[in-house]
């Protein structure tokens, strides 16, 4: 069959009309709950580097974070950075890793979570700092947790995009990821030599040491870029390390 | 047209069978049966292997896959259906990819709001099911000539034998490369403490051999042959 | 120089076929001589390097959050992302369209060449794939453009390796079940080992 042209104009406008309008509603409807499950992603994954969120539903997590977390932003220098250009407030949040990672060093915004006891924002036990890099395929991120001598690994995180199942995406798994615990990234000098993973699997122990972790066999890209990952952001942070151990060193000989 | 024959045709045999169908009538589980073996849309038509390989490393990624294709094809089978005799043919092509692109949205907003783990996992693999052959292929070939019902039929059928099509390669490759299903170490369980895992089967090669060996064992048994 | 590499990658590391299976439908079907694979290879390069850049204006501009923000500051909240799809596919089948339009009113010999492919394209999965891949990945305007043409370059390779290998299997004694989809699926996957060979190289 063969229609008139204002058949098929009336048609398509009416069928773009119900069609945008359905996903509207439902983009409008989904909204609230999508923006929670980022919220809660993001969240989750800042807390897993420093406790086991196990058995736990969305909302304790949440609970939990706004308990335990407290976040500032800061600069190359180390400094602490509140507002935007415009004057607007910076939340630590809302700060797209991914997108500053395309911005010179310089440029970047710096997320810090500090993990305190509930309640007690003095109090801190830890701190986070997330990281961002490229493994074999696509990006990888993470988060790092600190022990409050800014030398100490207490625990980290790591989530990939597009790593292969089976070989570099094991970086998000418990069992490497403990690898990394009790590691130091400053040396008996105080240089920072962060943290490495060594090619292969099953390295001696002698290997290791304070600064290198075991690898990951069949995974030795991923394994590049997720130690590059780690040197840089060590690097950016160094200054707001150096400022926050100051910090405690005056405290202690208080 | 050869549409308008194919539906002449079949409002002629409904006319016949009218009094006496059934919902479930012998007729119509073959829309059901006929694509899980003999006329499967992966192993035969060879249609819609595109997007769907790339998430069978595991099982849980794929079923996510499958129920999203299964939704996709009945839903868009019978709006295309229902709409058949009032879409203009010229503009069909058009009209088919924004139905198939509204419902593949609505699956990737919902995962979004309810499985967000999934949404990053399958990333924009969920999307590319908007050009998976096999929808626009049923569109084309089946609802735009016949009543809702039997394309609703025929969707559902179609998209079962290719949901599992992907979750046998999904189960192989995530068996032989990581030892495990839907997650669970098997063979640790059972007692096997070193199972070799085979990284090839994990790559996109392994996709392909075992979908290869998949094909050869199903067209040895139907007898198929292609020229 | 970064801009080589991100075509380099696109071909032979991140290859479209080999490492995300896209474009599969038309690589199994049309690979059976080379000159038609050629043709649609051809076909597939230059509407990827049209479509993946106008995608990257519309996503730009129109579809990200708070890409609204150019009309006025009023709609920088605008979220219109839940219609990248639709969006996405509608400039594909346009483009597809009105690329073989142009062809067909200036270069006919290359329409009657390409012409037949062009409607096959638009459901190409590789075409929306690679858009797709371009908005998650965030890629600038310039890289889209060499990720488009790379990407298509890499699946023109591709279909144009497998046809010349199909074509001599045409003498091959090959199991009957094999015969045809089983035996091609089979090559692909050596063919992707070839493949991987690449993913070692840094760039």
């Amino acid at each position: 069959m063969q229609q008139s042209n204002n058949y098929i104009i009336i048609f398509t406008v009416v069928l773009t009309i119900v069609l945008g309008g359905l996903l509207s509603a439902a983009s409008v409807f989904l909204k609230p709950k999508q923006k929670k499950s980022i919220e809660l992603d993001t969240k989750k994954q800042i807390l897993t580097a420093v406790v086991d969120l196990e058995g736990l539903s969305g909302n304790e997590i949440l609970e939990k974070y706004d308990a335990e977390i407290q976040s500032v932003v800061v600069n190359i220098d180390g400094d602490i950075v509140e507002e935007d250009e415009q004057g607007a407030p910076i939340v630590a949040e809302k700060v797209d890793i991914a997108k500053n990672y395309k911005k010179a060093p310089e440029e970047r915004l710096f997320p810090v979570f500090k993990f305190h006891e509930a309640g007690n924002t003095e109090s801190v036990k830890s701190y986070i700092l997330p990281v961002y890099g490229t493994g074999l395929w696509g990006p990888i991120w993470g988060y790092i947790a600190l022990e409050t001598d800014m030398n100490t690994i207490k625990g980290v995180v790591f989530a990939h995009e597009t790593e292969t199942p089976g070989l570099g995406a094991r970086i998000t798994e418990r069992e490497v990821q403990d690898r990394f615990q009790g590691k130091n990234i400053f040396d008996e000098e105080g240089k920072l030599v962060s943290v490495a993973m060594l090619k292969g699997e099953n390295n001696p122990n002698p290997l290791l040491g304070a600064h290198y972790v075991d690898g990951m066999s069949g995974a030795t890209i991923t394994a590049d870029g997720l130690n590059k990952m780690l040197k840089d952001y060590f690097g950016y942070y160094e200054a707001y390390i150096k400022k926050v151990s100051g910090d405690t060193e005056k405290v202690a000989a208080l | 047209m050869s549409t308008d024959t194919i539906e002449k045709q079949q409002v002629e045999e409904v006319k016949e069978k009218k009094k006496s169908e059934t919902l479930l009538s012998k007729r119509r589980k073959k829309f059901i049966n006929d694509p899980l073996n003999d006329d499967n849309p992966i192993t035969v038509q060879v249609l819609g292997i595109c997007s769907a390989l790339a998430v069978t490393t595991q099982m849980k990624p794929t079923l996510t896959m499958a129920i999203s294709v299964i939704f996709v094809m009945v839903f868009s089978n019978l709006s295309i259906s229902l709409l058949r005799n009032l879409i203009p043919t010229r503009v069909r092509i058009i009209v088919q990819l924004a139905v198939i692109a509204t419902l593949v949205s609505l699956v990737s907003e919902v995962l979004k709001a309810y499985s967000y783990d999934m949404y990053k996992e399958l990333s924009v693999f969920v999307g590319l099911i908007i050009t998976n052959c096999i929808v626009m292929g049923r569109l084309e070939a089946f609802a735009l000539g016949n009543k809702p019902w039997d394309s609703v039929l025929d969707g559902f059928g179609n998209a079962l034998g290719y949901s599992w099509i992907i979750l046998a390669v999904a189960f192989f490759r995530e068996l032989l490369g990581a030892g495990k299903f839907f997650g669970v170490p098997v063979f640790e369980a059972i007692g096997i403490a070193n199972f070799p895992t085979n990284g090839l089967m994990v790559t996109p090669v392994g996709a392909f051999i075992i979908l290869g060996l998949i094909i050869w064992v199903q067209r040895t048994k139907t007898g198929y042959v292609e020229h | 120089m970064e801009l080589f590499n991100l075509t380099i990658k696109s071909i032979f590391i991140e290859n479209m076929i080999f490492a995300y299976f896209l474009g599969m439908c038309s690589f199994l079907a049309v690979s059976k001589k080379v000159s038609t694979a050629l043709g649609l290879g051809l076909a597939v390069v230059f509407v990827l390097t049209i479509t993946v850049p106008t995608n990257w204006f519309l996503q730009e501009y129109i579809l990200k959050e708070g890409a609204l923000a150019w009309i006025s500051a009023d709609f920088a909240e605008v979220d219109l992302s839940f219609l990248q799809f639709i969006m996405f596919i509608a400039v594909i089948a346009a483009m597809v369209q009105l690329v073989e339009m142009v062809i067909e009113k200036f270069a006919p010999a290359l329409y009657g060449s390409l012409g037949i492919f062009l409607p096959l394209i638009a459901v190409n999965c590789a075409i929306l794939g690679s858009s797709l891949f371009m908005a998650q990945r965030e890629y600038a305007l310039s890289e889209s453009v060499f990720f488009g043409f790379g990407s298509g370059t890499g699946f023109l390779l591709a279909i144009v390796a497998l046809a010349a290998i199909r074509e001599k299997l045409k003498y091959s004694n090959v199991p009957d079940g094999l015969k045809g989809l089983g035996i091609t699926m089979l090559l692909t996957g050596l063919m992707g080992i070839a493949f991987m060979s690449f993913m070692g190289i840094k760039i």
